[in-house]
């Protein structure tokens, strides 16, 4: 192992993205993932508010049609090599807003997330729970370690 | 130049910082303007409506069931207060009696609710204080009231516990889900016990909110700030006291006389006590029998209006019900007044304090982003 990827694979970046839910997943993956009961920092991921610092991207919400801009800068400015993750029902498949129409598109969603930017790996949940995204986000991991 | 030939505040002043879209002081996206002279925050705008999903436009047409479920998902933290409300406008509208033992089991949900507000609210303003051994405390105890909304309500955030005509029977609260919760409210207790003595008598983080974005009692009645952000300007008022659910619980209204922060992050230590109370009574006093009443038919209402008082104020739901479909929804939310009242509590405060007068209204950009108005624009 380079010394690079060992050293990166001791401190992973996430940034956490909301794009429009309803904040029950932000919270979960926030206060709970980052707080002293379910704590992913002793898996050596982080929570950074800089883009430029993240190494994986935590997407939650169905991306409004306002937030579909500031998503796709923010996706170009993490450097390579980046992973997404795409946390929640709202994101996976737009959830309750974009579907509960049926087969009637609501007009105010641009996304799911995989429309708007590629995605590497999802949680399902309304709202996740706190062990899947520690699941998810340690799924998400090769994709950084295995790049040069 | 306005009207008046007087150059605003905003044009004057060259210096501007930007906070947003997405900014770790709210999580949410909004954009903050603060207009800086030395260092002081002169004058601040905030923008909300990256997140407009048009809520209310999809409850149109849909059976009510459908909607009050949608209402759910307005916000994650008050999202079991935006179903009550919802089905509680359909019940004055059908004039369903629910049964005693499910409006217990509502309060119980909504006290528990309110605890995990208030404790998020004070993790979070410890956090961006700068205290973060303070947030992770606070974390953890709020973690105990996660597992209790889970063993209720089946799920952390989204519990779906209100239904016409009562509770959802798998919210009932049998023997071991009392003990569980009488436990629960013993740790709470002892734990904010312990943490409001170390917060008042910690000097550091004392001389730190002290004094900062103060809120006048005359600004916060004027801008038409509610709940706890109004009652910490010493304003006396709480929609419980009004509604007819709580009468038979015995609990006090907490009020601050400063406005600033520190009474902001007061008044949430001191109601988490009072919320634990009403838990007590609820738990000890509940009556037995059927907790869903499902002998209610559907018709044509006119208009109805329901307001409660929420973690963060007060909230309105409003519709009509059409063929049991539901027809000209109105939702409005706390965090629209209090969100001007947090603009405003902004002006006059060092730039490094701004942050801290923005959490301090405790806002919720999720559930604020719903209404649109239309203005022409003469060119
Ligand atoms: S998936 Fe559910 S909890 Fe998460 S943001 Fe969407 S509506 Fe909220």
């Amino acid at each position: 192992m380079s010394i690079k990827s060992y050293s990166r694979a001791r401190a992973v970046h996430a940034m956490l993205v909301y794009t429009g839910g309803c904040n029950g997943c932000d919270i979960e993956i926030v206060n709970t993932v980052l707080s002293p009961k379910f704590d992913i920092e002793q898996y050596k991921i982080f929570l950074t508010w800089n883009p430029r610092e993240a190494d994986v991207l935590i997407v939650t919400g169905p991306v409004t049609k306002h937030n579909e801009k500031p998503l796709k800068e923010i996706y170009d400015a993490i450097p390579e090599p980046k992973a997404v993750i795409a946390a929640g029902a709202c994101a996976l498949m737009g959830g309750v807003y974009k579907n509960i129409h049926g087969d009637i598109p609501s007009e105010e969603i641009a996304g799911p997330v995989e429309e708007v930017i590629p995605v590497d790996a999802k949680v399902p949940g309304c709202a996740v729970r706190p062990q899947d995204v520690l699941a998810g986000a340690v799924a998400a991991l090769p994709k950084l370690l295995g790049a040069k | 130049m306005d009207k008046n030939d007087k150059a605003k505040r905003q044009e004057v002043i060259e210096t501007e910082v930007t906070m947003g879209t997405v900014h770790p002081a709210a999580l949410e996206p909004y954009r903050v303007r603060l207009f800086v002279e030395d260092e002081i925050v002169r004058d601040a705008e905030i923008t909300v409506g990256l997140n407009h999903r048009g809520i209310e436009r999809i409850m149109e047409g849909l059976p009510v069931e459908k909607a009050n479920s949608l209402t759910e998902k307005i916000c994650g933290i008050c999202s079991n207060s935006h179903i009550w409300n919802s089905v509680m406008v359909a019940e004055k509208g059908l004039e369903i009696e629910i049964p005693e033992r499910a409006s217990y089991i509502r309060i119980i949900m909504g006290e528990l609710e309110r605890l995990h507000s208030h404790l998020l609210y004070l993790a979070h303003g410890n956090e961006v204080l700068g205290h973060e051994t303070f947030a992770m405390r606070l974390f953890f105890i709020r973690e105990t009231v996660m597992e209790l909304l889970r063993m209720i309500g089946g799920n952390r955030v989204q519990y779906g516990c209100s239904i016409i005509g009562g509770v959802r029977p798998r919210c009932e609260l049998d023997l071991m889900r009392i003990q569980k919760l009488n436990e629960g409210m013993d740790i709470i207790e002892e734990k904010i016990g312990q943490f409001a003595d170390r917060f008042v008598s910690d000097p550091i983080v004392m001389s730190r909110i002290t004094g900062v974005g103060v809120l006048t009692k005359k600004d916060a009645l004027r801008l038409a700030a509610t709940g706890p952000t109004l009652r910490s300007t010493g304003v006396d008022m709480d929609l419980r006291r009004d509604m007819e659910i709580y009468d038979p619980f015995d609990f006090d209204i907490i009020t601050q006389q400063d406005g600033d922060v520190k009474a902001n992050l007061l008044m949430r230590v001191l109601e988490i006590p009072e919320s634990i109370k009403i838990i007590r009574q609820a738990v000890k006093n509940i009556p037995s029998g059927p907790i869903t009443d499902r002998s209610w038919e559907m018709q044509d209402t006119g208009i109805i209006k329901s307001y409660i008082e929420v973690p963060r104020g007060k909230l309105l739901h409003s519709y009509a019900l059409e063929e049991g479909r539901v027809r000209g929804s109105i939702v409005r939310t706390p965090s629209i007044t209090n969100i001007a009242a947090m603009q405003h509590a902004c002006i006059g405060n060092h730039i490094s304090d701004a942050q801290l007068a923005i959490v301090q209204c405790d806002p919720c950009f999720t559930c604020t982003d719903r209404a649109i108005k239309i203005t022409k624009i003469e060119i």
